[in-house]
């Protein structure tokens, strides 16, 4: 009898651990890493200008925090607090696609130049004047 | 109805901006810091939109939910997906008028705005004081402050098993370097 409730108290013991342990990870988990992460949609950014101005709110269900890649001339290199913002610009409207670079991107930053061919990737996280891209990073090959 | 709001508001903001007294940054900061006994809670948004006419004190800020970067990767998701819906609600806006407002702020000016914040489908007036300041060499017009909200006032449920976890009022911060509009 003592044995069984013996083994009723590890039994109960580990479960007790092993959910412990599962919601530490979890409280912990990484943010996605947009880096390794596989891409979900690559745009120029007149394609994407052009479905976000078509209906927002279509446009916003599909790839508001989807990892977007984004291909075309840079119209603008700015920096914010340290971290880099490259824009892309459509000409036929006013607005714009605005990629907010990682810290870590600040070193390849220097090496780009305004109206160079760029790709970058990123989390899309709406649409103000302009889309918005977050946590972005550049992608090699094209420097 | 959304939609509909949405449409007037982007009308708005696209008229307002086609003048030459219009002050704007799309790189506005925006933060929110909740405090309890078991954890504190911190949240960054660094890509607010914020225009200001500045021949009648009026403003428009328009933030995106999804914009707001935690700590940790789990609080971001519980925010986004479960208590804010950023999916159904994917902005939170003021609009409003600077009261006392004249482009002659100089530094730590006080000015008292006023003005209708909608968050989460729902709507709030508020009325606080921020700081103001122009400055003429840079051209550009900053205005900052916090103020604080109540979570209950906009309908945000929170879990009976996190109601320990986020405080009931929270505190907002801001900071905006308005340049002109060209």
């Amino acid at each position: 009898m003592k044995s069984m409730y013996f083994k009723i108290g590890i039994g109960l013991f580990l479960i007790i651990l092993i959910a412990a342990i599962i919601g530490i990870n979890q409280y912990n988990k990484p943010h996605v890493d947009v880096g390794d992460s596989k891409v979900d949609y690559v745009f120029t950014p007149k394609k994407l200008l052009g479905e976000y101005l078509q209906d927002e709110m279509v446009a916003t269900k599909k790839y508001a925090n989807q990892i977007v890649q984004i291909e075309g001339n840079s119209y603008r290199i700015s920096t914010l607090k340290g971290n880099s913002i490259i824009t892309f610009k459509n000409k036929n409207t006013e607005s714009s696609v605005i990629c907010h670079l990682q810290p870590k991107e600040n070193n390849k930053i220097l090496k780009l130049k305004k109206d160079q061919y760029i790709t970058v990737k990123g989390i899309c996280t709406g649409y103000l004047l302009d889309v918005v891209i977050v946590e972005c990073v550049l992608i090699d090959s094209e420097i | 109805m959304k939609t509909l709001f949405t449409l007037i508001l982007t009308l708005l903001l696209i008229s307002q901006v086609k003048s030459q007294d219009k002050f704007l940054t799309k790189t506005g900061f925006v933060s929110f810091f909740s405090h309890s006994l078991v954890e504190d809670i911190k949240a960054e948004n660094n890509q607010g939109l914020s225009i200001i006419d500045t021949k009648t004190g009026e403003i428009v800020v328009q933030l995106l939910m999804r914009s707001f970067m935690f700590e940790k990767a789990l609080m971001q998701e519980h925010f986004n997906e479960n208590y804010i819906e950023s999916d159904k609600y994917p902005k939170a806006t003021f609009k409003g008028k600077i009261l006392n407002f004249n482009k002659n702020v100089t530094e730590d000016s006080i000015l008292e705005i006023e003005g209708i914040l909608f968050i989460h489908g729902k709507e709030k007036e508020i009325k606080i004081k921020i700081k103001g300041e122009f400055k003429k060499n840079s051209n550009e017009l900053i205005l900052s402050g916090d103020f604080m909200v109540e979570v209950a006032d906009f309908d945000i449920k929170i879990p009976t098993i996190v109601v320990n976890n986020i405080a009931k009022i929270v505190k907002v911060s801001f900071e905006f370097h308005h340049t002109p509009y060209k």
